[in-house]
């Protein structure tokens, strides 16, 4: 793919526009509930009639040069809020506009719009107001103390991927299914058939309201062609105004009505509320390639057209950065991206290879656009060629973190361990970051990450945070109080089952906050059996519900109890009391104690079962406490091992640990060891990561290093397939290849302590980079800098 | 039995085909002047000191380079690696050091491996005895073999030992039919004027008759130099650079006339 001048100019757009906070959807949103419209309907209606509402008044946005229409906001990068979920306070906007990183800019006109109308007409009545309000006490602390985060007191539940259905469909038939549906309603025995008919009354406008919404982008593109001198694009915007006519009332029939028909699903979606993840095409070379080989066929679709509308389809994405957070969350998830990640490769409905043309199409997209979002990932199945694979690491190899690996066969067998149909399995994949989902027919929600570290800490303290001054777990006892290392982990796993307890109870509450208040009846028109249930999205009317707690800090956690063990209990180095003594004084003065912790204790990530079995250890305990529990929705509770970027928010809240690491420090993310704690390669690192079971998790995340000059050659591209095909005969979900850059090399020059596992290749031999003499160290970095670009 | 060891190696994967584990085994006849892994050379144990930061201080600690390991112990280690092995048609590579300094070990070591199913490397300067070398051929399914400079005197001046035997063995090797890697360090001002790459590309179109299946390049770095510091040995190429990319690609191009494959690196 050679980008044109068109996409060139897109992206450019799209990189230099500005994240700004747009008060559009704010004041749309406050005028329809505030209007006698509003007034006396039930939740489902009047969801569905303030999404009308909003697509029958926001701004339409069409540049000079696109292909493919439709923004969120009223142009690129133009971000709504969502009051009726959060609201943000003046002090939130200033913050917004001023800080470094993830900043919005704020100008005065929309502070003075919060001031006058968003803030007085929903201070004390959103979502996050009402949720709060509901909290326990107990619930309350821990959320202080930093024990876990929750997802869904800012953002509604999303978490779900288009599935297979919608791309081969249009609303109008989708309106039949309801009125099909609602003809089925037994109103004599179903005591929940005026609900039903509401909610299915709901779906049909928000129908209509899709459909308007195409059709008000078609008059203007129709108007626009009417004044267009240019006949070239005048064409173009006939034909953009013929596809938003066809789609998404209709079935799409070609490569530019499926990404348009999808771009208009996108954006109801993320107008109706601001789900996580936003929303994900999901399985793209899949749904795109019927139609593609079959104008292909025709002959009606040049490579050049091809292009020139993916490359549109993708700088879409990058012009809607995540809304903006606040507090703890802005802190936990601090980034514009919006985690819609696509898929590619796999396995068909019918269990064979799924790589197909329109897979090598879009990885060369992927490498062209070389944009933020959307994200991307490779389904690698064991029937998949290796080419496919080389394909990828042709792209990872550039240290542009994309697309990240995954195990078709576990996310298979994940799912129908949580009794997925195998169709509905073969069909799911990943998304968010590893998230396992079967796509289309599954509501799968992340509800908050758990800080498992923060546990132990609490353990050894009969249950009192140090840091917020309060009771936060049970009174298990003091850490000399132990008897034995048996004696402390069951003190642990008391702790443990106390809090998830805790999170569990408001994560019940929680969803009954969405299913009451903020139905999703747009939502409820894509994800399978939500129409046949007569039941919302957010009431559990999916095919499939699913509700994870992520746990975070597995690899830190297992090296502070192999600390623990190996140090005080076994080997009998350090009493309690020395150990306690300096990590509260975070290792000043004790330097001599931290060495031993870091260098010589046996650490996970190094195939040094001494080590990994606590990993397992910690990882069951996890299991148990969350695993099976019922969610208020008619779904149940599992668990996942990812991070995002938590694990920095989970280390601010934690003191010095016996693991060496100094107080207020990131923890280890995913199921990756800790920063620098693996030293035998990556092989070692994979062992210890399959010990635990992915498969009965939905995704688990292993981050992995590399330098550039690990991927020079073919050789070297067959032992990194090699190296991915084992980890995933060994059942691991997910591997990413972080490759190394120069800047990363420069921190390993000044803090060495942490990069012990970074190893480099120079020219035919390879090395750890701490072992190698400074001059030889900023060689690499040059030649790094040079290769990496 | 036991073998002396300074370094294990997993997830190596420019010792031979496919992910290997690579043991590097103490003690060399040779003392190149480039050698990188000059922890090799000394066929006992030897204690240096190692530093390593935390919380912003140093801390000295005396480090044992060397260990020994039993063939069981090789096994073991093995047995870790076995699914990346199979998936990536690897296998296990003696290296060094010179492996056949310890050639009892060696032998154990190979057959044991051999039994196990595993592709077996061995990494050699040369320098054996004939005799023991004829007893690991049955169990090695690949020579890495290092050739360094093919006129005698020179290399008796950089590396401490003149090149008849190691020649002698070379041809040995290739008569007993086994794959033989050529390996050559580019060393500039040493083994890369012209007169000697002609020698050493006539050398290889004469030898082998089709047994020799890939030349290694491999262009001299100066990745051993912290080393020399640690180990208190002196350092005798402290001006050589090394050569450039472009550089290697002409040499690539200039023995691939012989119609072997050529790779840089390992």
């Amino acid at each position: 793919m050679i980008l044109s001048e068109r996409i060139k100019r897109l992206r450019e757009q799209s990189l230099n526009a500005v994240e700004k906070l747009s008060p559009e959807r704010a004041q749309l949103i406050t005028q329809f509930y505030k209007s006698d419209e509003a007034r006396g309907l039930s939740a489902a209606v009047l969801r569905a009639k303030a999404f009308e509402y909003l697509l029958r008044n926001k701004k339409l946005y069409i540049g000079d040069v696109e292909l493919i229409v439709g923004e969120r906001g009223p142009a690129p990068k133009e971000t709504p809020t969502y009051p009726e979920i959060s609201l943000h306070s003046l002090d939130d906007l200033d913050l917004l506009d001023r800080r470094e990183k993830v900043s919005f800019k704020v100008d005065a006109e929309v502070r003075k719009i919060y001031e006058s109308e968003i803030i007085p007409y929903w201070q004390g009545k959103s979502n996050r107001d009402r949720i709060m309000n509901l909290m326990t006490p107990e619930w309350k602390n821990a959320y202080k103390a930093g024990v876990f985060t929750e997802f869904q007191e800012q953002r509604a539940m999303g978490h779900t991927v288009l599935g297979y259905k919608m791309y081969r469909t249009g609303f109008l038939a989708i309106k039949e299914e309801i009125e099909e549906s609602r003809s089925k309603l037994d109103w004599m025995r179903d005591e929940e058939a005026f609900a039903k008919n509401e909610e299915l009354t709901a779906m049909s406008i928000a129908c209509d309201a899709i459909i308007m919404y195409a059709n008000r982008y078609a008059d203007k593109l129709q108007s626009m062609a009417g004044s267009e001198k240019d006949p070239a694009r005048k064409k173009e915007l006939e034909k953009m105004a013929e596809v938003c006519r066809r789609v998404p009332a209709n079935a799409p029939a070609t490569v530019h009505e499926m990404l348009q028909h999808y771009w208009f699903i996108h954006l109801g979606v993320i107008t109706e509320l601001n789900p996580w993840d936003s929303f994900n095409p999901g399985r793209l070379d899949q749904h795109l390639y019927q139609v593609y080989s079959e104008e292909k066929k025709k002959g009606t679709l040049p490579d050049e057209e091809l292009y020139d509308l993916l490359g549109c389809f993708w700088v879409k994405f990058n012009n809607h950065p995540a809304p903006p957070k606040m507090g703890v969350t802005a802190s936990e998830s601090s980034t514009y991206t919006d985690f819609c990640l696509i898929n590619l490769g796999g396995v068909k409905p019918d269990g064979t290879d799924a790589v197909n043309e329109m897979t090598y199409i879009l990885l060369d997209v992927i490498r062209e656009m070389r944009i933020l979002q959307p994200s991307s990932m490779v389904q690698i199945s064991k029937k998949n060629p290796d080419l496919f694979i080389h394909k990828a690491l042709d792209i990872i190899k550039t240290g542009f973190g994309q697309p990240s690996c995954f195990n078709t066969e576990a996310i298979i067998q994940e799912l129908l361990r949580q009794g997925k149909s195998i169709v509905d399995a073969r069909n799911g994949g990943a998304s968010g970051c590893v998230e396992t989902g079967a796509f289309g027919t599954e509501a799968y929600w992340l509800t908050g990450y758990f800080n498992l570290p923060k546990v132990l800490e609490l353990t050894l303290s009969n249950g009192f945070d140090k840091l917020t001054n309060t009771q936060v777990g049970l009174k298990t006892g003091f850490a000399s109080d132990y008897t034995g290392f048996d004696d402390l982990m069951n003190a642990f796993k008391a702790q443990l089952q106390y809090l998830i307890d805790i999170k569990i109870r408001g994560n019940n509450v929680i969803m009954k906050t969405f299913a009451n208040w903020l139905p999703a009846p747009f939502l409820s028109l894509l994800v399978e059996d939500c129409i046949s249930n007569g039941k919302d999205y957010n009431c559990g009317g999916a095919r499939y519900n699913t509700t994870y707690i992520q746990g975070v800090g597995l690899g830190s956690i297992t090296d502070m109890l192999t600390s623990i063990r190996y140090n005080i209990y076994d080997n009998k180095k350090l009493t309690w009391k020395e150990l306690l003594n300096a990590t509260e004084r975070d290792f000043k003065g004790f330097e001599q104690v931290q060495h031993d912790l870091i260098y010589e204790t046996p650490r996970y990530g190094n195939d040094d079962d001494y080590a990994d079995h606590h990993a397992v250890s910690v990882f069951e305990m996890y299991y148990d406490a969350v695993n099976g529990k019922p969610d208020s929705r008619g779904g149940i509770h599992r668990i996942n091992m990812l991070p995002t970027t938590c694990h920095v928010y989970f280390g601010s809240v934690i003191g010095a640990t016996a693991d060496g690491r100094n107080a207020f420090k990131p923890l280890s993310e995913g199921i990756s060891p800790s920063q620098g704690a693996d030293s035998q390669g990556p092989t070692a690192v994979i062992r210890s990561a399959s010990k635990i079971d992915h498969l009965r998790t939905g995704g688990t995340l292993l981050n992995q290093k590399f330098s550039p000059q690990f991927f020079e050659d073919e050789d070297s591209y067959n032992c990194l397939t090699s190296l991915i095909r084992s980890y995933f005969a060994m059942d691991g979900h997910h591997i990413q290849f972080n490759v190394v850059s120069a800047e990363t090399l420069r921190d390993a020059q000044k803090h060495p302590e942490l990069h012990r596992d970074l190893i480099v290749r120079v020219a035919g031999y390879s090395d750890y980079f701490n072992d190698l003499g400074e001059d030889l160290q900023n060689e690499i970095i040059l030649r790094t800098e040079h290769e990496g670009a | 039995m036991k073998g002396l060891i300074f370094s294990i190696k997993r997830y190596s994967v420019h010792d031979g085909p496919g992910i290997r584990v690579t043991f590097f085994m103490k003690g060399c006849p040779l003392s190149c002047w480039w050698c990188h892994n000059p922890e090799g050379i000394s066929p006992s144990q030897e204690t240096v000191e190692k530093v390593q930061k935390a919380g912003g201080k140093e801390f000295r600690t005396l480090e044992n380079v060397g260990r020994y390991i039993t063939p069981a112990d090789v096994l073991a280690v093995l047995e870790k690696e076995k699914i990346f092995i199979a998936e990536s048609g690897g296998g296990v590579t003696f290296s060094g050091g010179e492996p056949l300094t310890q050639p009892e070990f060696l032998i154990e070591a190979l057959k044991r491996c051999k039994a196990g199913g595993y592709h077996t490397a061995v990494d050699t300067s040369g320098y054996s005895d004939t005799v023991t070398l004829g007893k690991i051929i049955p169990f090695t399914d690949l020579f890495l073999f290092d050739l360094k400079h093919l006129v005698s005197e020179q290399h008796l001046k950089y590396t401490g030992v003149s090149n008849e035997l190691p020649v002698g063995n070379l041809h040995f090797i290739i008569e007993s039919g086994k794959e033989v890697w050529l390996r050559i360090p580019v060393i500039p001002g040493i083994n890369d004027d012209h007169g000697h790459l002609e020698m050493l590309k006539d050398f290889i179109s004469g030898v082998g008759n089709g047994r020799l299946k890939k030349i290694n390049l491999l262009p001299y770095h100066r990745i051993g130099t912290s080393k020399y510091k640690r180990f208190g040995l002196p350092y005798r190429m402290q001006n050589t650079a090394s050569p450039t990319p472009a550089r290697m690609k002409e040499l690539k191009a200039y023995f691939e006339e012989t119609g072997i494959k050529v790779k840089i690196g390992g």
